[in-house]
């Protein structure tokens, strides 16, 4: 009986929930799912992370290659992030060249990497004008419920935060590099940027943390990226017109987001930590 | 009314509330949305004189939206089965069943064909179904309306424009006629034949209505001169 | 025709505005803004030996757009919408091939013009919305994005409200308003915010750089109170079209 309710008039059916303060999958209006985060699980990756936030899932992979710099930017390396919204995550999404969606994503990814300055280009160079690291971020959609931006930010940057640069050493008269695969030492990562998505529903209502059925309904959506307490990033692309308090209020639950997926990040990392600490006494 | 009539209103104006007791009519251009009444497009805010009909007569429109009981200059561009597709510069092609003409029975079609010119009435126009036009009126006679004759020429123009040289006191087309003698058909959707005797004299006649755009009544006398001393020459 | 205007809000200045409508004769609705064309004069004086030296500097910015509109129109079977109209936007940069970043500006101007036009009047058709870049001198986005408006409202099309958009930078403790890309260079972030013309209430918001959540909030109060010049320039730029009705 819901299904069909919700299958003939799902604004109705979402409006009637709403009307009792509750959404159809039991949340709160301002609850946040759950997320749960996993590093370092992609053994052939040079750094990895999967986010789970609801059902919304998120694998996303970094991957290393030396290039030479560019001329004009002679001592920097390349951060080169991307997300990939394959068929498999949602019946919107089909086969052929990335969608509009996709490409939002990976320019807002891009974009708040490049704000929060993450990583300090700098470090990625090996030898100035001759040998730098590029640093190339996947991140790929496996199930799309809705605040994909939420997910992929966080994947992005636990994923950097596993990544272990190799040393290299450079001849420069004889042009021959060495790699030294087991000798690593970890990015230098500064902070970590946190995006939340709110949705504006029938121009009243604001839903936090919205899935894939109430992403279709709103009216607007909001993402407000929080890092150290300061905004990386405010994207509202149109949509119902928001008031000032309600702005303000969504930029203050964002704060308080950001600091809860912090302690994750650092928890799924001390975590990491303490396996290899394990297995590095049971080799031993 | 908080904005009063001849004033330029603007998208998102707010023009007064909705009042309960008088009977008021609000015709294009307008939109009532919680008992408020809001302009939906750029114009003047305009009463009709003996009614309470009140309109914003939207400046500057080219895209013809299919309204009932107007009158339209299309093209034929389709036969198909009893129906001829029609196109009327909407976002979707007219349909005329070929009975809709005078006279017109299963085995006495109407000689139509196309890229034809009809002058035709919109009986279905609802942004839900495909508009219809006939080219009867409701006691089965033809009036102005069915195919034009040959010759002559189309023009297209804004619609504020038709709309200003339609109105009864428009002095444009009488002036023009004391000196050619033509023909022309007005469609509301921004289309308009001439024909005149000679070629000189239909462009002429072209040219004054696009030039009435932008002249007020009292230019329309001195404007026409200037356009028959050009004709003169020719 | 044309109309210019010089604003000051505050004593702090927004680059002159001049918008042109109806400037192409095939689409249902253009307009033509440009923002910026200032020129700064530099007298300096240099005493040596009792001699004078004066030079003078003529520095010119200026972001110009065109925007077209065509609707309503037929709608490809794939994008056809059952109870409203279906908004494209095409944004073209001014060289090269549109690229993620200019997709990112056409989801945020389609979002726009969605939330201002009454689409449920024109269900099952489109509306196309091309976006032409002539020349980026900073606040591209406010500039296509004031510049889709007005050729929204050319076109006559059902509009639930106006757009204005204005774009505003954070410097060490500064909130300077419509930057040109010379300001942008010694900025920490640049902010566009645009607002509706019924309530004033933000409709879009795209940020980039690192600001606290009170400079936020005073960027949009000031930014807010420029919009209203902007309302009255629109205001003003149909005045001197409509004469002739």
């Amino acid at each position: 009986m819901d299904a069909q309710y919700k299958v003939i008039d799902p604004v109705k059916f979402y409006r009637d929930h709403l009307a009792h303060k509750i959404r159809p999958d039991g949340r709160g209006l301002l609850k946040f799912r759950p997320a749960v985060i996993n590093v370092d699980s992609i053994g052939t990756a040079d750094g990895s992370a999967i986010v789970k936030i609801g059902n919304t899932t998120v694998v996303c992979g970094v991957k290393l290659e030396l290039g030479v710099p560019k001329p004009e930017e002679s001592n920097i390396g390349w951060l080169v992030p991307n997300v990939t919204l394959p068929p498999l995550c949602s019946p919107r999404f089909h086969p052929g060249p990335p969608s509009d969606e996709a490409q939002v994503a990976s320019n807002m990814l891009a974009e708040i990497l490049s704000n929060a300055s993450v990583l300090d280009l700098r470090a990625l160079c090996v030898v100035p004008e001759r040998l730098a690291w590029a640093v190339y971020l996947d991140a790929v959609c496996l199930n799309h419920d809705g605040s994909i931006l939420d997910a992929c930010v966080v994947a992005a940057v636990a994923a950097l935060r596993t990544v272990r640069l190799p040393r290299v050493e450079h001849d420069a008269d004889k042009d021959i590099t060495k790699v030294f695969p087991d000798e690593r030492s970890s990015l230098p990562i500064t902070g970590a940027p946190i995006p939340t998505t709110h949705a504006i529903f029938e121009d009243e209502v604001i839903l936090v943390d919205p899935t894939s059925d109430e992403e279709s309904l709103a009216s607007g959506l909001v993402t407000i990226t929080v890092q150290n307490d300061q905004m990386c990033s405010v994207y509202k692309p149109g949509g119902s017109p928001l008031a000032d308090e309600n702005m303000q209020a969504c930029l203050s639950r964002a704060r308080t987001r950001a600091i809860q997926m912090n302690n994750l990040i650092e928890a799924a990392l001390a975590a990491r930590d303490k396996e290899e600490t394990k297995d590095q006494k049971l080799i031993s | 009314m908080h904005i009063t009539v001849g004033d330029v209103v603007l998208p998102g104006d707010l023009i007064g509330e909705q009042d309960e007791l008088k009977k008021v009519v609000y015709g294009p251009g307008l939109r009532v949305h919680q008992n408020q009444i809001y302009a939906v497009t750029s114009g003047i805010f305009k009463k009709k004189p003996d009614a309470n009909y009140y309109y914003v007569d939207t400046f500057h429109q080219k895209r013809y939206v299919p309204v009932r009981s107007e009158d339209v200059l299309g093209v034929v561009t389709n036969k198909s089965g009893d129906i001829f597709k029609v196109d009327i510069g909407s976002s979707e092609q007219a349909s005329l069943s070929y009975l809709a003409f005078e006279g017109a029975t299963k085995k006495n079609r109407p000689d139509i064909q196309v890229g034809d010119l009809v002058f035709a009435k919109l009986v279905v126009a609802s942004r839900d179904m495909e508009p219809e036009l006939v080219c009867v009126d409701s006691y089965g006679k033809k009036g102005k309306l069915g195919p034009l004759p040959e010759g002559g020429f189309v023009f297209s123009c804004s619609l504020n424009l038709v709309r200003k040289i339609l109105k009864k006191d428009y002095p444009l087309f009488n002036v023009l006629g004391k000196d050619i003698s033509y023909e022309i058909s007005v469609g509301m959707n921004g289309k308009v034949w001439v024909k005149a005797a000679t070629i000189p004299q239909t462009i002429a006649v072209c040219n004054a209505i696009l030039a009435a755009e932008h002249k007020t009544k009292d230019e329309i006398d001195e404007m026409s001169k200037q356009i028959l001393k050009m004709l003169a020459y020719c | 025709m044309e109309d210019s205007a010089i604003f000051n809000v505050q004593e702090q200045w927004l680059r002159p505005l001049r918008c042109e409508l109806n400037v192409l004769s095939r689409p249902d609705g253009s307009a033509m803004i440009t923002q910026g064309s200032y020129f700064i004069l530099c007298c300096y004086v240099n005493t040596f030996l009792y001699s004078y030296r004066v030079h003078i500097f003529f520095f010119k910015g200026n972001t110009a757009v065109v925007a077209a509109v065509y609707g309503p129109v037929d709608v490809k079977p794939q994008r056809i919408l059952v109870d409203k109209a279906s908004i494209e936007t095409v944004y073209k940069p001014k060289s090269g091939l549109p690229n993620v970043a200019d997709r990112m500006r056409e989801t945020i101007i389609k979002n726009t013009c969605e939330t201002a036009l009454l689409s449920a009047i024109h269900p099952r058709t489109a509306v196309c919305i091309v976006l032409q870049e002539m020349q980026d001198s900073g606040g591209l986005l406010s500039c296509c994005i004031n510049a889709a408006c007005m050729a929204l409202m050319d076109s006559g099309i059902a509009m639930k409200f106006l757009v204005a958009a204005v774009s505003c930078m954070i410097s060490e403790d500064d909130i300077i308003l419509d930057p040109s890309d010379k300001d942008l260079m010694g900025s920490k972030a640049s902010l566009t915010f645009v607002f509706d013309s019924a309530k004033k209430n933000l409709v879009a918001s795209h940020t980039s750089g690192v600001f606290s959540q009170e400079q936020y909030h005073e960027s949009l109060l000031k930014c807010r109170q420029a919009s209203c010049e902007i309302f009255e320039f629109y205001r003003s730029l149909v005045k001197k079209y409509i004469i002739c009705i």
